[in-house]
């Protein structure tokens, strides 16, 4: 027994002994080195997100074939839904990325371009679309895709048994849609096959929107030939949805664990010619695990990396670490008013605790955003200036001041507003001279976000705010949304994110009836500008050949974000990069949302037969 | 001569209390180090945090992120906030301390005069107060802790104590009152009844000191169970505010698998003091249960 103990500790000793050097050995590599190989980090491990590239590519002669891995990284098994129109788990849409039915394929702003299966017309005047298939396309199981087949996911949208999200206020937009959801119409009246290859679709109203697949327009086929026998509320539990689905993508469906893996195989069918590669195996593994298991060469890329792993993969010599822009925005907004369920309208409140711009504005000022994305994000966050990110590069306004840190300023603006510190205790009282807490809401999520917030807390205590957080802690994910949707009395501000998909019209959320719109501030100007983003006249010079920069559109997007900027009711925080580590045996992988190699899966290749180690 | 006059007083009259104990622990080498060492630990770990200015020790300082131990002045290194790990340990020690002292005193005092008052007086209180804790126990105890400590809306130390302590006194209450329930039988307090004595007077003036023993095992052993519990739930996140350190917030770094392979500075010096305090309470609460029982005496 006593001897037992000793091996232990003896092991025990020298294992610490060893994990010191370990580390010893690494920092002195990394100061060596560092200039030469990696011009992207700094001594203090920052990344610039600029120099962290979009594609790769690898040399080495292309093996024939050969069966490219995927680490799909989630925690939780994914449901298996493969179909567009049915599915509502993210995890479903990556994987459905390598057997995609898409029609459509969109430019660096998002908006539909022609080079996809099929082309889209748009006929503003009489509020009218026409989508016209281009060329032979043919299914994976070698039928010919149809102007049924596009119609085909509108009625099972818009069926009565239809129980997915997607039967919405922007598919009502379809002249029809409506009738047929009711049962009252055996079609939609809206949507007329004009011949075998093309079908038009008739809008209540038509706005720039429909240009990133909005108003109401789907931008997928679904395979009349498969599904057609089935009946829609059945369809989520059919083998055409689980286990065998046909596609129009480069890859088909070849075996399905559900939950675990997904392997597919090449599609001789697609329309832009037969993959190189034999296989793709897409696989679950817990965020945990995948920096470990791209360090054993398991697998070729992941998806969705957690960023706050960076530091697991950064140093590795088999793995390219790509960037991404995510389509997405931090920011911090502050309670204004509330949400009205019955009139669905959002009601501001000029008495609200938080309506002082200059109070609002301070806050921003006092936060240290610089140092926490350079800190804790590494860089992979950024400090944001607008509410529209960068990747929209005709909406982004790049002129925008934003709100750097600068804590003098914050103390000026707050004293200038009457919060001034009357008993001495380095904490600022309200303008009445009563005790000031603002109560903060923040996300838990990463085990980082306690310690930026605590950081943010600390900041903010600097130029005299007591910021308390709301329920003491942070708070869980679907509760924090729960309570700040809910007007929350607790909550004064919030810190959270806003995924804006391809479509950046703001008006789902921030307009006066918009559920979405959480700081409930309102106001008339406010109302005109997010109607001039989406009007008429925006959509008629949307196609013509003036500069980005001088279109209608454009302009009435700079003209909110500055005007947003300026009310401070909702302050960006960081933009942030996706990365997207792939091993070293791919030969050319391109990560951009533009023609990247999701659009172009039969391109990619392999050096090796098995991932490097 | 000494010898014998030893074995004699021995015969004489039996030894008792602080006696037996002390014996005990002379016999028991590992229960008196860990004793002495217990006793050196929370003392200097009570101290020190006295001394420390916390919120100095909780500012984050983000140029010493991840500081490695014996680097600028760190001796057992940074956080990922730059916060010194060596005083976050001492005061997360000393929460997690006198927050498990706090339950134990707490759950134990309702669980001794609920146990005492259902052994004396038996019957229908005893029914009844068996069959609530009988419901109670069947309860799962962590999962309503975890609920109730999200549903209350103003939540911080004092909260987190009552909340344990509500499920900890079970336990105690069923072992006094199976101790008590023989205990009443017992001449003495048959004696004192005809006397006229006070109920009251019986019960904590005649039987609680014949249970004390008994006690002073439990009030151990459940201290070492509720540094358990509390470092547990600050793990997975339902113990204390992220604002105030425990040994449990510490060790939950950890579970971010970085931070587990290259910074063991963060979480190994937490986990081995918890290691430390639990390995030895158990011994000393171990010879203190020997101690009273004649059976399994060494000494």
């Amino acid at each position: 027994m006593k001897k037992n103990w000793l091996i232990l500790s003896v092991i025990f000793a020298v294992m610490l002994v060893l994990a010191a050097c370990n580390n010893a050995d690494k920092d002195s590599a990394k100061t060596d080195d560092g200039n030469k190989d990696k011009p992207a980090q700094t001594e203090d491990n920052k990344v610039d997100t600029n120099t962290l590239p979009m594609d790769v590519t690898n040399e080495g002669d292309a093996i024939k074939g050969g069966t490219l891995k995927v680490g799909l990284v989630t925690d939780t098994p994914f449901k298996g839904v493969f179909s567009w129109e049915l599915y509502d788990d993210a995890y479903d849409s990556e994987i459905m990325a390598y057997a995609t039915n898409v029609l459509f394929e969109l430019d660096g702003d998002f908006q539909i371009k022609d080079t996809g299966i099929a082309k889209l017309d748009v006929d503003a005047n009489n509020k009218k679309a026409k989508v016209t298939i281009q060329g032979d396309v043919k299914w994976s199981d070698g039928k010919p895709l149809t102007a049924d087949d596009l119609i085909y996911p509108y009625e099972i949208i818009g069926h009565p048994d239809y129980e997915g999200v997607r039967y919405d206020d922007d598919f009502k937009n379809i002249v029809g849609a409506e009738e047929y959801h009711d049962g009252k119409a055996k079609t939609i009246s809206g949507i007329k096959k004009i011949d075998e290859k093309s079908i038009e679709i008739t809008f209540k109203k038509v706005s720039p929107a429909i240009y990133s697949i909005g108003d109401g327009l789907w931008a997928y086929a679904a395979p009349k030939h498969q599904l057609e026998s089935i009946p829609v509320k059945d369809l989520i539990s059919s083998d055409a949805v689980r286990k065998n689905p046909v596609t129009l993508g480069a890859f088909k469906y070849d075996k399905i664990v559900n939950g675990e893996s997904v392997q597919f195989v090449a599609n001789e069918h697609y329309f832009k010619g037969k993959p190189k590669l034999d296989k793709v195996v897409v696989e679950v593994v817990p965020s945990t695990s995948i920096g470990e298991a791209m360090k054993t060469g398991k697998y070729d890329i992941a998806t969705s990396f957690p960023t706050n792993q960076y530091d697991g993969v950064k140093d590795l010599s088999n793995v390219s670490l790509l960037g991404r822009p995510e389509l997405a925005y931090s920011y911090v907004g502050f309670k204004l008013g509330k949400y009205d369920k019955v009139s669905s309208k959002n009601i501001f409140d000029e008495k609200s605790k938080m309506n002082d711009v200059n109070l609002r504005q301070a806050i921003g000022y006092a936060m240290d955003i610089e140092s926490v994305t350079e800190k804790f994000y590494q860089g992979l966050r950024v400090r944001a200036n607008s509410l529209i990110p960068p990747v929209f590069a005709s909406y982004y306004d790049d002129t925008l001041e934003g709100y750097h840190y600068d804590p003098e300023k914050a103390k000026e603006l707050l004293d200038k507003a009457g919060y001034k510190d009357k008993d001495g205790d380095g904490i600022r009282e309200d303008k009445d001279g009563k005790k000031f807490t603002i109560r903060l809401a923040a996300m838990s999520g990463s085990d980082t976000d306690e310690a930026i917030a605590e950081y943010y807390r600390q900041n903010w205590k600097d130029v005299g705010l007591n910021v308390e957080l709301t329920t003491g802690r942070l708070i869980e994910f679907n509760s924090f949304y729960d309570k700040v949707q809910a007007d929350d009395p607790e909550i004064d501000m919030f810190m959270a994110a806003w995924g804006t998909g391809t479509n950046p019209s703001p008006i789902g959320l921030y307009s006066e009836g918009a559920e979405f719109n959480m700081s409930r501030f309102v106001s008339s100007e406010l109302t005109t500008m997010l109607e001039d983003i989406d009007s008429d006249k925006a959509l008629e010079d949307m196609n013509s050949d003036k500069p980005k920069e001088e279109k209608y559109r454009s302009k009435a997007f700079r003209t909110w974000q500055e005007y947003m900027s300026e009310q401070a009711t909702t302050i960006p925080m960081y933009f942030r990069t996706e990365i997207i580590p792939v091993n070293k045996r791919v030969k050319n992988y391109d990560a951009a949302h533009e023609n990247g190699s999701i659009e172009n899966l039969h391109t990619v290749e392999l050096v090796a037969d098995q991932p490097l180690k | 001569m000494e010898q014998k006059n030893d074995t004699m007083t021995v015969e004489s009259t039996p030894p008792t209390g602080i006696q037996v104990v002390i014996r005990e622990f002379r016999k028991d080498k590992l229960a008196l180090i860990s004793f002495i060492g217990m006793n050196l630990l929370i003392i200097s770990i009570l101290i020190a945090a006295m001394l420390m200015d916390q919120e100095e020790i909780l500012k984050i300082q983000l140029l010493e992120r991840y500081t490695e131990p014996g680097v600028n002045g760190y001796i057992l290194g940074a956080d990922e906030a730059g916060r010194d790990m060596l005083g976050q340990l001492i005061i997360g020690a000393k929460n997690s301390i006198l927050i498990a002292i706090a339950i134990t005193l707490i759950a134990n005092t309702i669980g001794v005069v609920l146990g005492i008052i259902m052994g004396y007086y038996g019957g229908f209180i005893d029914n009844l107060f068996m069959r609530i804790i009988d419901f109670l126990m069947t309860l799962p105890t962590l999962m309503i802790i975890i609920v109730l400590v999200t549903i209350i809306p103003k939540y911080g130390v004092a909260e987190l104590i009552l909340i344990l302590s509500a499920f900890q006194w079970i336990g105690t209450a069923r072992l006094v009152r199976s101790k008590a329930l023989s205990e009443g039988r017992r001449d003495y307090v048959s004696a004192s009844k005809t006397m006229g004595t006070s109920d009251f007077a019986i019960m904590f003036k005649g039987i609680l000191p014949n249970l004390s023993s008994l006690l002073i095992v439990e009030l151990t052993l459940n201290f070492a169970g509720n540094v358990g519990i509390e470092t547990g739930l600050s793990f997975l996140g339902f113990g204390l505010p992220p604002s105030t350190p425990s040994l449990g917030t510490l060790v939950s770094y950890a579970t971010n698998p970085i931070v587990l392979s290259s910074k063991w500075w963060v979480w190994l010096p937490a986990s081995i003091l918890i290691l430390i305090l639990m390995l030895g309470i158990n011994y000393v609460g171990q010879a203190l249960r020997r101690a009273a029982d004649a059976k399994q005496r060494m000494g």
